[in-house]
């Protein structure tokens, strides 16, 4: 551990030493028991449910949208006013008065719909963040892990100065640096989450480097990059996926929280963040503005990160059972 | 594993001998002395604005009717007159007016100011002279940033920087403290020559979320709060345990405007302007996202002020003359006209929610068949654009009254002076605007400032939106609750339901509490509260009356003002208020030279937009070519 | 062990330069004049290069490379005499001073900002700090006991609620909740603020009569004296100690939930990998009591994950500072380096960007050294 000098030890540092022991090779039948084992969390089912949920309503989101979500009621329907309330005929809201399922927002546009179509952003900005960071972080972390000590310690090193900042001051920085969009504020969170996969990977590969198989392969000619794929990618897979799907969670909130700040998506695209940014000071007037897309984000980060507790839980050997 | 690359301790090496190397190298940073950064700009003279710290305060600081503000125009028989009989700055007159077209000039400069001395033939009275007849003459010395400090005060606390945070002023409540981050705290002057503070003590908290300002006055934990956000206007008033205050005859002095650079295309096109004036909804915008009180904007100034609304009217809403319009200029379904929606994402009173007005006008564009993208710009940036003529869109901007005089509205943005926002001035605006700055007959003026309103409704360099109401809310049986037009509303005049305390929460921190050289509202409320000038504004009105001067009188053509101070007024620190304090006041932002010329950032913005221009203005150090 | 800090204290410093020169870098190449931010709707070319000059905004940024127009602009033939004599290396000079510079927006030296909000963030932080810690540790160490009960299962769904819920949803609903809905009742809790709106009170020189104190020791316990519940525990003023506390329950416990939960998380994890070893299976053989083989066995062995987590968090404490500080009305340094993001005043960007990295680095250094104290192992190597 006092190899860190950097101090910014991985949270999942523990974690990861034991699974890059654990998991080797991957046959069809250790998928099927692996499988088996993450069915059998609790948890990661829940996290599955939920996440199945979000991906149903984010690619129906057209079907099930009652309303264009950028579409202003004013003028369209008679009375329409901003922040109306919800009106709900089975639950006794007049006939005559229009259907929104959670009312309307400081626009008068139908926040039901606006929510349906913002799982679609939410879910591609978890996604496209994460999967960027891992290949960045993963690309830093084989090359430390592989390379001499003054490479490795002048990589690790950059690391650790993203890591001293906190994430949220980072990212706040490179969007005004970039300017306040929600590709840029994607770029910025993934940029922040780097060091994360770069650990991750960097120590995987420490853990096989000096392992005799390796030493082996080296020694019969075989280049780095096919003991990469070949050796340590096996490896490195599962802590990987489970430090992967956590930061789908993080990666969305501190989207999220750029759009609270109001520097990331930007009108009218409708994004949960921007929604609860925009409507903050209706917390008293119109509760449903803020509520919604609240709950939605929380359902959200609750999902991946149950997922990914799950699959610790199933893929890690050291864990008691 | 642990291994312990010997680089790196080369590396540590290298770099605590670089921070030692660049420690002891002199003066490189960017507090040096004037002398190292000419270096890089061998042309620029002496920044004169470092002059105090350079100058030893040989100043002297016991007596405050010594003269010093004299200081930089070496007459030392000056400081042994015993009195202030016959001072005036500056000490030897010289200022030449400028006299039609031929500039003023002062010490052999060009000087663009409008006033020609200031004088005090006693201890009570102070004489302005004026290049060129000035009507708002009470409006502007009534304005916040023209409080009087003492002079003796001035001299110490100005030259070692305490002036940005405390305060020695003649008003109602003295400073007491000012807790960084967290509160401003006050306390009431007994030596006070008015009307005592109706509360022994005050305190000025801030919080920059509307909610957030909500939930602390309905937990009571505060009696007043500003700008109550618009959705809140119905929860305020429907609240038995609240009360809402608003400005006294709905005043709102503010305007959103729809800006186009003439410039540019399509706006080059009078055709495209005008078809915006009237394709428009400013009805559906002010009912949908402004407070109630609002009103839509029929000319850029605001009808409350004077002038303001002579002359011709925007015309109303036509959609289809719009669509006509824009088909005459070339645009039409099969070739729309496609723009952007430009805009800066903070509060105001003339745009309580930017975001939501700028998503409503691009629907209501498209139903004239324009395609309009929305841009948030950051605030500066967005600034920085439109003073430079950037601005390629419809822009969203808007001004908020200084002080309550047409001029403030109408020659900041199409005067000769104005920024390049709408492009080359127009000058059929320009024109009658300064006949009816420089003439203080009423029926004149009133003919100039309808033949310029008139001018505006047919160019079209903006469309005025609305005028935004604002309000504060107050807890139940407070006494008086103020709504000020111009945000000064005097802690000392309101008295909580029970206690001897009020708490009043605004927007924001102030900066400083120097506020000669502040233009910020949030600082400005704070040095009110301590400090006045020779008029003030009336209780919830914009109505001045005087404060530390009994009447300041015109003479015939206004050109000429005469102000009477009042008598046994004392400052906070004890110090005795006379001619003296008025002048030094005064002096030290007027003269760029003068040594006390000297702020938070020393730009002191509001003194040449309000009186024309500073005295010796190459002082300033001359930008860089 | 003392070779072993000043080792590790020799490494960080490459890390603090490079992060001197990341924030340096990057507050240089953000968009948006100083000037305009500061002068607003009335800075106009003239004032704008007085301010400019005033501030050394107009020399090089670093050698051969100016920033006008907003751009950055490389200039080769002015890095020959613009290699000493530049932004950066007048920073670094100032540092080296001890002069973190004034803010850009109202002159005030940062290191005078620091001291005034340092101490409210402090304190913010180290509240919510003792809360996760408490609450995360009781309820990881609860769920591994009885794993895969429903109270496991339910402890964890909370924990995964808790880092779930973003921290402005949860802060402004507390605030609500406690504020306004329960105004009346015992529980009642202010929704913002650091004391009583005019709270008076003694500061540690005043109540202690050392106000002839003057220079560091002085700043030292001024410092002290704006840590509210600090001041009034040593100074005997336990009103102000009780009301302070008070304004900061919600802010620490919207604070500290996020971690709250990862701690929990980490804790049940790392103490059921430990119960699965050897010893521990062989303690319980050996049929000591459930209870004691957890926490004399287990506990011991599974803090290591556990502390490192919480030394994290304190980075992620700094961020959460930013939202919470801006809900609660709390002016410590998150909500300073907000507005000073927003409004471009890079010399707080920088000043405050140094601060908290070198408290980052800080408390993972004593993260790394309480390692030695838990395992000893580590300190044999």
């Amino acid at each position: 551990m006092t190899s860190n000098p950097g101090g910014a030890e991985s949270s999942l540092r523990p974690v990861v030493a034991a699974n890059a022991v654990a998991v080797g090779t991957s046959t069809t039948g250790a998928r099927r028991a692996s499988l088996r084992r993450i069915l059998s969390q609790r948890s990661a089912v829940i996290g599955l449910v939920i996440i199945g949920f979000l991906f149903t309503i984010a690619i129906g989101a057209d079907f099930i949208a009652t309303h264009p979500p950028n579409d202003t009621m004013l003028r369209v329907e008679e009375g329409a006013r901003p922040r109306q309330a919800p009106c709900i005929h089975i639950l006794g809201c007049p006939a005559d008065q229009p259907q929104h399922l959670l009312g309307l927002d400081g626009n008068a546009r139908d926040v039901f719909s606006r929510i349906v179509h913002g799982s679609r952003t939410s879910l591609v900005i978890g996604f496209v963040t994460v999967a960027a960071a891992i290949v960045i972080g993963t690309l830093i972390g084989a090359v430390a892990g592989f390379l001499s000590n003054r490479t490795d310690g002048l990589l690790m090193r950059s690391m650790d100065v993203l890591l001293a900042f906190p994430a949220l001051l980072l990212a706040l920085v490179i969007v005004t640096v970039l300017k306040p969009t929600l590709f840029n504020a994607m770029i910025a969170v993934a940029i922040v989450s780097i060091p994360i996969y770069a650990r991750v990977m960097r120590a995987s590969v420490l853990s096989v480097r000096e392992q005799d198989y390796v030493t082996a392969a080296r020694a019969l000619g075989d280049s780095s990059f096919n003991i990469l794929r070949r050796r340590v990618m096996p490896n490195a897979i599962t802590p990987l996926i489970v430090t992967g799907t956590l930061g789908i969670g993080t990666a969305v909130l501190e989207v999220a929280a750029l759009s609270f700040l109001g520097l990331a998506a930007q009108p009218p695209l409708a994004e949960w963040g921007t929604m609860i940014g925009n409507e903050r000071n209706q917390l008293f007037s119109a509760p449903w503005l803020i509520i919604a897309p609240g709950v939605m984000l929380t359902l959200t980060v609750l999902g991946f990160n149950l997922l990914g507790d799950g699959l610790r839980d199933a893929l890690d050997p050291r864990l008691s059972r | 594993m642990v291994h312990q690359p010997r680089w790196l301790s080369l590396v540590a090496i290298a770099v605590v001998g670089m921070l030692v190397l660049v420690a002891c190298t002199p003066a490189t940073g960017p507090t040096a002395s004037p002398a190292a950064s000419a270096t890089s700009a061998p042309s620029a003279t002496a920044a004169p604005s470092d002059a105090p710290t350079d100058a030893p305060t040989d100043a002297p600081s016991d007596a405050p009717s010594d003269a010093p503000s004299d200081a930089p125009s070496e007459s030392p028989d000056a400081s042994e007159t015993p009195a202030t009989v016959g001072l005036q700055y500056p000490t030897d007159g010289g200022v030449v007016c400028r006299d039609g077209d031929t500039p003023g000039e002062f010490n052999g400069e060009e000087y663009t100011g409008n006033i020609e001395s200031i004088q005090a033939p006693d201890d009570l009275t102070v004489v302005f002279n004026l290049c060129s007849p000035d009507v708002a003459f009470l409006q502007k010395v009534a304005f916040t940033v023209f409080a009087i400090n003492d002079s003796g005060w001035l001299e110490t606390n100005v030259p070692s920087g305490a002036m940005l945070t405390d305060m020695n002023g003649t008003g109602a409540l003295q400073l007491d403290e000012w807790r960084a981050g967290s509160e401003i705290l006050y306390s009431r002057y007994d030596g006070y020559h008015g009307e005592p503070s109706a509360v022994a003590s005050a305190v000025l908290r801030w919080s920059a979320e509307s909610a957030a300002r909500l939930t602390e006055l309905q937990s009571g934990n505060v009696h007043g709060i500003t700008n109550v956000g618009p959705d809140d206007f119905e929860t305020v008033a429907n609240d038995p345990a609240l009360q809402l205050a608003t400005p006294e005859g709905g005043a709102n002095l503010n305007t959103l405007y729809l800006g186009m650079n003439h410039n540019v295309e399509p706006w080059s096109d009078p055709l495209v302007r005008q078809a915006i004036a009237v394709g428009i909804d400013k009805q559906r915008l002010v009912d949908n996202f402004y407070p109630e009180g609002s009103e839509v904007a029929t000319h850029f100034t605001p009808c409350a002020i004077e002038f303001g609304c002579e002359g011709d009217a925007f015309p109303e809403m036509d959609t289809e003359t719009a669509i006509d319009l824009l088909d005459q200029a070339g645009f039409n379904e099969a070739n729309p006209l496609t723009t952007t929606i430009q805009y800066r994402n903070v509060i105001r009173g003339y745009q309580p929610l930017a975001p939501q007005i700028a998503q409503d006008l691009q629907l209501q564009l498209a139903d004239i068949g324009i395609v309009a993208e929305i841009e948030e710009q950051e605030s500066a940036t967005f600034i920085e654009n439109s003073n430079q003529g950037l601005l390629d869109g419809l822009f969203m901007l808007g001004w908020g009254a200084d002080y309550p005089e047409v001029t403030n509205f109408l020659d900041f943005h199409f005067g000769p002076g104005a920024t390049s926002a709408f492009g080359d001035f127009y000058p059929t605006i320009a024109d009658p605007l300064s006949v009816g700055n420089s003439t203080a007959d009423p029926a004149a003026r009133a003919a100039a400032y309808a033949e310029a309103n008139s001018a505006i409704v047919a160019e079209v360099p903006m469309v005025p939106v609305a005028h935004g109401a604002f309000g504060n809310a107050y807890v139940a049986g407070v006494d008086v609750a103020q709504a000020s037009p111009i945000s000064n509303e005097m802690l000392a005049r309101m008295a909580p339901p029970e206690g001897e305390e009020i708490v009043f929460m605004q927007n924001a921190e102030p900066g400083t509490l120097y506020c000669a050289d502040e233009t910020d509202g949030e600082a400005l409320r704070a040095c009110e509260q301590s400090m006045e000038g020779l008029y003030g504004y009336a209780t919830n009105t914009s109505e001045v009356e005087p404060v530390l001067a009994t009447g300041c009188e015109p003479n015939e053509d206004a050109s000429q003002w005469t102000c009477t101070l009042k008598e046994g007024v004392t400052f906070h620190d004890g110090a005795t208020f006379e001619a003296q304090d008025v002048i030094t006041s005064f002096a030290l932002q007027w003269d760029a030279a003068n040594p006390l010329h000297v702020g938070s950032t020393s730009q002191f913005e509001y003194f040449p937009g309000l009186w024309g221009g500073f005295l010796n203005a190459s002082a300033q150090p001359a930008p860089p070519e | 062990m003392i070779r072993f800090i000043i080792r590790r204290l020799l490494v960080s410093i490459p890390v603090l330069f490079g992060i001197i020169f990341l924030t340096f870098l990057l507050a240089r190449v953000i968009p948006g004049d100083p000037c305009l931010v500061a002068l607003d709707q009335r800075a106009n070319p003239q004032s704008c290069a007085l301010f400019n000059a005033r501030f050394g905004l107009d020399k090089a940024v670093i050698p051969g490379v100016f920033r006008e127009d907003g751009q950055l602009v490389l200039r080769l033939e002015q890095l020959p005499a613009t290699l000493l004599d530049n932004q950066f290396t007048a920073y670094l000079g100032q540092l080296a001073r001890g002069d973190l510079g004034d803010s850009v927006a109202n002159r005030k030296p940062v290191t005078q900002v620091l001291l005034e909000r340092m101490p409210t963030t402090i304190e913010l932080t180290i509240y919510a700090l003792i809360f996760a810690i408490t609450v995360g540790m009781t309820l990881g160490i609860a769920s591994a006991y009885r794993r895969n009960s429903k109270a496991d299962v339910g402890t964890m769904m909370v924990a995964n609620l808790g880092v779930s819920i973003p921290v402005f949803v949860l802060g402004l609903f507390m605030a609500y909740l406690f504020a306004v809905i329960l105004k009346d009742s015992p529980i009642a809790l202010p929704p913002s603020g650091r004391l009583s709106a005019g709270f008076r009170f003694d500061t540690i020189p005043e109540a202690w009569g050392l106000t002839e104190l003057s220079g560091p020791p002085r700043s030292i316990l001024d410092f002290l004296s704006n840590m509210y519940t600090v001041n009034g525990v040593v100074t005997g003023q336990f009103n102000l100690a009780f009301d302070a506390f008070r304004h900061l329950i919600l802010p620490a416990i919207a604070l500290g939930t996020i971690p709250m939960a990862i701690i929990a998380r980490m804790t049940r994890s790392s103490l059921l990998e430990v119960l699965g070893r050897d010893y521990i299976r062989t303690a319980q053989a050996k049929g000591l009591r459930p209870r004691l083989v957890l926490f004399r066995h287990g506990l011991r062995n599974a803090m290591l994950p556990v502390v490192t987590v919480i030394g994290l968090s304190v980075g992620g404490l700094l961020s959460g500072a930013v939202l919470t500080e801006t809900i609660f009305g709390l002016g410590g340094i998150g909500l300073v380096v907000y507005e000073s993001i927003t409004g471009r005043d890079y010399v707080v960007i920088q000043g405050m960007a140094i601060m908290v990295a070198i408290i980052y680095v800080v408390v993972n250094l004593v993260v790394d050294i309480s390692y030695g104290f838990l395992d000893p192992r580590v300190r044999l190597s």
